[in-house]
């Protein structure tokens, strides 16, 4: 058994520490370390504000799912379970609307948009964290894709 | 005015909630603001309201397009490019447009990109990075190793592949944030605008 790596892409795809594609990643290491650091302080926030960490999993998840990253998909599900469903309220409702839309069609997004967030309840820095987790996790299906096809080229 | 184009000229942005103000912001968002691009723009002072996801992305977005060594910097600024036409971020695609202009001095790349669209005759090299940008964009979940093939094919590496994808992945997340925090303005009603 291989050891586990701690960064969650490499987890994700499977890539053992000191293999090839892990070497390579360390060539840039800013970038190992900030997509992780942004992974924690968007999905484990030691201080979540006005969006908890039930709902920052959930649209994590649903992020993933929308791009079709099933793996993405089944760690965020995972994630969520562990936390438990939000409740189900108009707040979330407005919530999903906005990270779905933000996923999957952002040139459509108008200031109304901002404003319905508003409406109920959250603040500048709930409606930015949200946007970020989104946008997070927009990066990060497309990185994991990316590593997991030169991890098939090393395995090859 | 909106933007509604793509353009080489230079766009402005306008925030849809309260950016942070210098005045007031905190020490925790100074210094999340000195450490990105433009400390003073409209758009990462709206970022600053959530400043610890600011504090990671500013160093994260640095890396993706300036660290030394592996894919070229002209190349990385025409994948954004390629990813912000895909999206339809205006603001995006102008700032790196120019990027890759002022490295390239080639604006009749862009030029092409824009009015003929990306299936525009471009050279074997570019032509590899346009269509795994855009397919890395639209449908990430279909892309295979096939499609590394055309990168492989004009003597891309492993590094440079690795950078090509990070450019693109990190303008999934860029173009996000402007198309949904704000909206693209032309400079003559940026200039009218007292925070401009």
């Amino acid at each position: 058994m291989t050891a586990q790596s701690p960064d969650l892409l490499e987890r994700i795809i499977g890539v053992p520490p000191n293999s090839p594609l892990s070497r390579l990643r360390a060539l840039r290491p800013d970038i190992v370390r900030h997509t992780q650091g942004s992974h924690d302080v968007l999905l484990c926030p030691a201080d979540p504000g006005g969006l908890p960490l039930q709902e920052r999993a959930l649209i994590a998840a649903r992020v993933a799912e929308a791009s079709g990253h099933v793996a993405l998909t089944r760690h965020y599900r995972q994630l969520l379970a562990e936390r438990g469903d939000p409740p189900q309220s108009r707040r979330l409702d407005a919530i999903l609307q906005h990270a779905d839309r933000v996923a999957t069609a952002p040139r459509t997004a108008q200031p109304a948009h901002i404003e319905a967030l508003r409406a109920v309840g959250l603040s500048a820095r709930d409606i930015v964290a949200l946007t970020q987790v989104v946008a997070f996790v927009s990066y990060q299906v497309r990185a994991a894709v990316g590593l997991a096809l030169l991890a098939e080229g090393h395995a090859a | 005015m909106k933007a509604t184009r793509f353009t080489l000229e230079a766009v402005d942005w306008a925030p849809w909630l309260e950016p942070v103000n210098p005045e007031t912001a905190t020490p925790a968002q100074r210094a999340a603001l000195e450490a990105s691009p433009q400390a003073n723009s409209a758009y990462f002072r709206t970022l600053a309201n959530d400043v610890d996801s600011l504090a990671e992305r500013s160093p994260l977005f640095h890396a993706v397009m300036y660290v030394p060594r592996g894919l070229r910097r002209a190349e990385r600024e025409l994948a954004t490019v390629v990813t912000s036409i895909v999206n339809g971020c205006i603001y995006c695609s102008s700032v790196h447009a120019r990027r890759f202009v002022e490295l390239t001095k080639q604006p009749e790349i862009i030029r092409a990109l824009y009015e003929e669209g990306l299936d525009t005759p471009l050279e074997p090299r570019l032509r590899a990075i346009v269509d795994y940008a855009a397919k890395l964009t639209r449908e990430p979940a279909e892309v295979t190793a096939a499609d590394l093939a055309p990168l492989r094919a004009v003597g891309m590496d492993d590094l440079e592949i690795h950078d090509l994808t990070n450019a693109v992945a990190m303008f999934a997340n860029a173009n996000r944030l402007m198309q949904t925090l704000g909206e693209p303005v032309l400079p003559d009603n940026a200039a009218l605008r007292p925070d401009a």
